[in-house]
């Protein structure tokens, strides 16, 4: 099959599949994932449940991940790529806002696509071979405060979701646009309202996602962290982290010692559990 | 630095005020392009075309050299035929409706004058804009009634439905959208060693097919598509919208409707036709 001559024939499938993935599911899971985060604002044990939760798809995680997440991106990410090589921005000679508009688009997707990969690999156990893979889902909040602890990794994060959220939220408004939801001026106006609305709630929920993370006590989340994931795996019937030896997660699982002789003895006192709302609680069983 | 009022030229008095004007010209299609400068004496009521008549009618550069008349197309001096559009001071409009003095509170430095650059240049400010009507030809941006029978009075159009199409109905073919339009680059297919016409005309269509159809031709195909005989060939013109090149191509920057010299909602026209094309592409999977 000649590549270019299908991708030619089928340009306007390809462009509204395009649209669309930019909004299901690639903006559907930023929307999720940025809110899901923000969730550490409400203390460490609140992420790790939100957290768990998503984990307790077990072994269907990484396809659906792939399936949802991964590949739609990667898809939205090469047309959008090829869409950008084929125009030729002339903000300068035409500073209309639409214009400005249209360059931010651009702008912020390729800056957005750059911080997703480099996110990926600091952080998804995919680019741990590089020297990432920091994120230890049993250790959410602790693990991902202390990647985002020095002050310019901070910001590089603050950059890339607020280029997210722009690219979505703009997105938004255009999608509107291409698919013929909104047609007259007016209602164009209407609609950029409310993707105003959701851009400021989406960029407050990231960028406070971030400050969470770095108003976060590292070695308190850590100890919350570890009597959930205790408890958890009691309710599994299995030995508790420090027995087990961790889950084979990266060495910064590896507790204090005596952290872990204080939460053991913790477990025999069901009330100072910190159980998050998702979980079976004691009683129940 | 210009203005200053001196109204008349009193006895064979020369008025001191000039116009620095700045023209890019190129003597053939595929030649270098160069700037040539020229000071234009000041008449009241100037606009960029008598500009031009002026620098055309003098013929020499500013050093006395003789040099060929600029050339630019104009006809009818009064923004209904679209034919002089160039690039005043950066921006596409149309020559005829840009007034000297009006230019020149914008820009006091002067007039600089460019040919659009989404067209090959044919010479000086004139360009070939062939491609402008191959896409009209596209989307049939026509009513079908091509023969001599009596067909009988057409349906009725609604008052309701004038007005909408009027503003549609407006459009002078003048390309000042696709000029300020990022989505819409330019196509150039240069003659090769020894091709021949009918060849090149081949190669330039084939090319000019691929390329995007541009706000007009979305604007005119919603246009007819909203006529009741026009409507008829409705499908034919979805078809070409959703053909490579089409309204997918559309960027959303909206520069087409900000620079419109009709004022045509040229943006409410796309996302019409967007939901047209929505519409379309669900029949053609699920009819089919």
């Amino acid at each position: 099959m000649n590549l270019p001559s299908f991708v030619s024939r089928h340009q306007f499938l390809i462009y509204r599949l395009f649209s669309l993935s930019g909004l299901i599911p690639v903006g559907a899971f930023l929307v999720v994932h940025l809110l899901t985060n923000a969730s550490v604002l409400g203390g460490a044990a609140s992420f790790q449940s939100r957290v768990d939760m998503i984990h307790s798809l077990g072994p269907l995680l990484v396809p659906v991940e792939f399936a949802f997440i991964f590949l739609p991106m990667l898809f939205h990410a090469a047309v959008g790529f090829a869409i950008i090589a084929g125009g030729l921005p002339n903000v300068g000679s035409y500073p209309y806002m639409g214009n400005v508009r249209y360059t931010l688009q651009r702008a912020t997707g390729m800056i957005a696509f750059a911080f997703i990969l480099w996110h990926i690999i600091q952080l998804h156990w995919m680019g741990a071979p590089l020297g990432g893979g920091r994120f230890d889902p049993h250790h959410a909040t602790s693990s991902a405060a202390t990647v985002v602890a020095p002050l310019g990794i901070s910001l590089l994060y603050a950059i890339g979701v607020l280029s997210a959220v722009f690219h979505l939220s703009n997105g938004l408004w255009t999608i509107g646009i291409t698919w013929g939801l909104w047609t007259s001026p007016a209602a164009m106006q209407r609609a950029n309202v409310v993707s105003i609305v959701v851009g400021v709630v989406l960029a407050a929920a990231g960028l406070g996602a971030i400050g969470g993370l770095r108003a976060t006590d590292v070695a308190a989340a850590r100890q919350i962290e570890t009597r959930m994931d205790d408890f958890k795996r009691m309710m599994e019937g299995q030995a508790p982290e420090a027995a087990a030896g961790g889950h084979g997660a990266p060495a910064s699982t590896a507790t204090v010692p005596a952290a872990d002789a204080i939460e053991l003895r913790t477990l025999s006192e069901p009330s100072r559990l910190v159980v998050p709302a998702t979980s079976p609680s004691p009683a129940g069983n | 630095m210009i203005m200053k009022t001196n109204d008349h030229d009193q006895g064979g008095q020369t008025a001191a005020r000039t116009i620095p004007v700045r023209v890019l010209r190129q003597d053939a299609p595929g030649q270098e392009s160069y700037w040539e400068r020229h000071d234009v004496p000041w008449e009241p009521n100037m606009n960029v075309i008598s500009v031009l008549q002026k620098v055309a009618a003098r013929a020499r550069s500013q050093d006395g050299r003789p040099v060929a008349p600029v050339a630019w197309d104009c006809n009818c001096l009064e923004e209904v035929c679209g034919s002089c559009t160039m690039l005043i001071n950066g921006r596409t409009r149309m020559a005829c409706s840009a007034l000297v003095d009006r230019v020149l509170e914008e820009h006091p430095d002067g007039i600089e004058l460019r040919p659009m650059s989404k067209f090959p240049v044919v010479r000086d400010l004139v360009v070939d804009r062939r491609r402008l009507f191959h896409s009209l030809e596209r989307v049939k941006a026509w009513v079908p009634v091509d023969d001599s029978f009596d067909h009988g009075p057409g349906p009725r159009i609604s008052p309701e439905e004038q007005e909408e199409a009027y503003p549609l109905s407006e459009c002078m073919s003048c390309g000042c959208c696709l000029e300020a339009c990022p989505q819409f680059t330019r196509i150039e297919t240069p003659r090769r060693e020894g091709e021949t016409d009918e060849h090149l005309a081949a190669r330039r269509t084939a090319a000019y097919d691929q390329g995007f159809i541009g706000a007009h031709a979305v604007s005119q195909a919603v246009l007819f598509n909203k006529h009741p005989t026009g409507r008829m060939i409705a499908d034919d013109r979805m078809t070409a919208l959703t053909a490579p090149g089409g309204i997918q191509m559309c960027g959303n920057a909206q520069n087409c409707v900000a620079v419109c010299p009709k004022h045509i909602p040229l943006t409410r026209s796309i996302a019409r036709a967007g939901r047209a094309a929505t519409l379309w592409a669900l029949k053609k999977l699920f009819d089919r």
